[in-house]
């Protein structure tokens, strides 16, 4: 006797399941996504909604805790002008050096940007938190590689591409899927010396909001000093942003000539409930 | 199994999962609430229902979880199908296997069940992740961190899921007769005898 037809259909899924399993990534592009939106379209209300009650339950990790407001937002307007300082003296060092050269072309430095409010609505689920999904897109005029920031320069992660017109997702940078980082290890200065110059650092997503480098051994980084993003590989408004600060500094085993540096951020992404995008100045909000 | 039942349901577990349950977590470990609502299917409905109930399950939570392609500058986030599918069938069909030596009207029971489906389903994925990782993937679908490290997170995540699912596995019992289970009728209730000629 044959099997009833619902055991062949899911003798079928199973099957389906096992072959999409085993399909290389390019396979997806180009539908899935569509396919992930429509079967989520009916939760997005209710996962909104949700949001807000667990931003009430649990207070987010705010850069400034326990603070008045006005207090709060003139710190984080401090932060963000130092992001700006940082930025600036980032890009005056690269053009001296380009000054000494002047071996190539390269197109002028356009760093226009204007913040755009976001609140994370979802988070993957099932897996250990990595990416989340904020309330803006592509309608608001936000971008694949915009950077993400909390607290005026505190970087957070890189969008995504693959979001909707209005949702987008987040990468944080602890997760190793943002790739490797290229930042600046800022060692700290007494008062009214000269800042010493920032030692470069190629830093590797750890998990757990800690990203690891190396580094020449004679580099004088300590403890607490800040690590400033410095990639060409992202966008003009996320060079200067605080990527975290130096845990640790110690020894490599393997090479004790290089010296290796935790790099713990200043934020947790798994606690973050509102966010600012810096979208690109000309990017306006879509009618 | 009444789906119209099973697919809001697990619509509300996901919605959970994504947002309020975060509030739980500790240290990054967060509690799930659809591993308890799988076991709880899959230990009263029938076989088919609960492995069609894991695929729609796992597809749910595919479309959740996109994968990462770290081709270009910026990431590209891709939904991948089937791992989760594949990791909710491994997780339905560990309680499946267990059922039969299971006193199923328990609240302890339907926790202990959930913690087994969400750590057949980890162990399941990370697996399906890693073989992946060796030629599909620039990054393996887990995230930070060692295919180890992932299956550990995962099992202390499973085991406060166990935790948390007491609660609402009473409700759940509560609900019992709602959802018109295979194995769950009268036939089965406590002090019937199976096959016993009425």
């Amino acid at each position: 006797m044959p099997p009833p037809l619902s055991h062949r259909l899911l003798s079928g899924a199973v099957v389906g399941a096992v072959l999409l399993s085993a399909l290389p990534q390019r396979s997806f592009v180009g539908w899935s996504g569509a396919v992930a939106t429509a079967m989520w379209a009916p939760l997005w209300p209710i996962t909104s909604l949700l949001a807000i009650v667990r931003d009430r339950v649990r207070a987010p990790d705010e850069p400034h805790p326990g603070l008045p407001g006005a207090l709060r937002q003139s710190l984080e307007d401090r932060d963000r002008v130092q992001g700006e300082l940082d930025a600036a003296r980032l890009r005056v060092r690269q053009l001296e050096a380009e000054l000494g050269e002047i071996a190539a072309y390269r197109p002028a430095h356009d760093a226009g940007w204007r913040p755009l409010a976001a609140t994370v609505v979802a988070r993957s689920a099932g897996r250990p938190p990595g990416l989340f999904a904020i309330d803006a897109g592509s309608d608001q005029g936000v971008q694949p590689g915009d950077p993400v920031v909390v607290g005026g320069n505190r970087l957070l992660g890189i969008v995504a591409a693959g979001g909707a017109g209005d949702r987008s997702l987040v990468v944080p940078l602890d997760d190793r899927r943002a790739g490797r980082i290229d930042a600046i290890a800022q060692p700290s200065a007494p008062a009214g010396a000269p800042i010493p110059a920032g030692v470069f650092v190629q830093l590797v997503p750890a998990g757990n909001g800690r990203l690891v480098g190396e580094l020449e051994s004679e580099a004088t980084v300590r403890p607490g000093d800040p690590v400033l993003l410095s990639d060409a590989a992202w966008k003009p408004s996320a060079q200067g942003m605080r990527v975290g600060v130096v845990e640790r500094v110690g020894k490599l085993d393997a090479n004790p000539l290089r010296t290796r540096i935790d790099v713990r951020m200043e934020t947790e992404p798994a606690r973050v409930g509102r966010v600012i995008v810096k979208v690109a100045a000309g990017q306006g909000a879509r009618p | 199994m009444r789906w119209w039942i099973f697919a809001p349901a697990m619509a509300l577990a996901l919605s959970l999962d994504m947002t309020v349950m975060q509030v739980l977590s500790i240290n990054g470990c967060a509690p799930r609430l659809w591993p308890t609502l799988l076991a709880f299917v899959a230990m009263y409905a029938s076989r088919a229902s609960a492995l069609g109930a894991a695929l729609v399950t796992g597809l749910w939570l595919d479309a959740a979880h996109p994968a990462l392609a770290a081709t270009g500058v910026v990431p590209v986030a891709v939904p991948v199908f089937g791992p989760h599918a594949l990791s909710c069938l491994a997780g339905a069909w560990a309680i499946l296997e267990l059922r039969v030596i299971l006193y199923r009207r328990n609240t302890f029971t339907v926790a202990l069940a959930a913690g087994t489906c969400a750590a057949a389903s980890a162990v399941a994925f990370v697996a399906v992740a890693g073989l992946r990782a060796a030629y599909a993937d620039p990054a393996p679908m887990w995230g930070a961190g060692s295919g180890a490290a992932a299956i550990g997170a995962d099992l202390l995540s499973a085991l406060y899921t166990a935790l948390v699912a007491l609660l609402p596995a009473r409700w759940l019992h509560a609900s019992l007769g709602a959802w018109d289970f295979a194995t769950a009728g009268p036939r089965f209730a406590p002090g019937a005898r199976v096959g016993r000629d009425p």
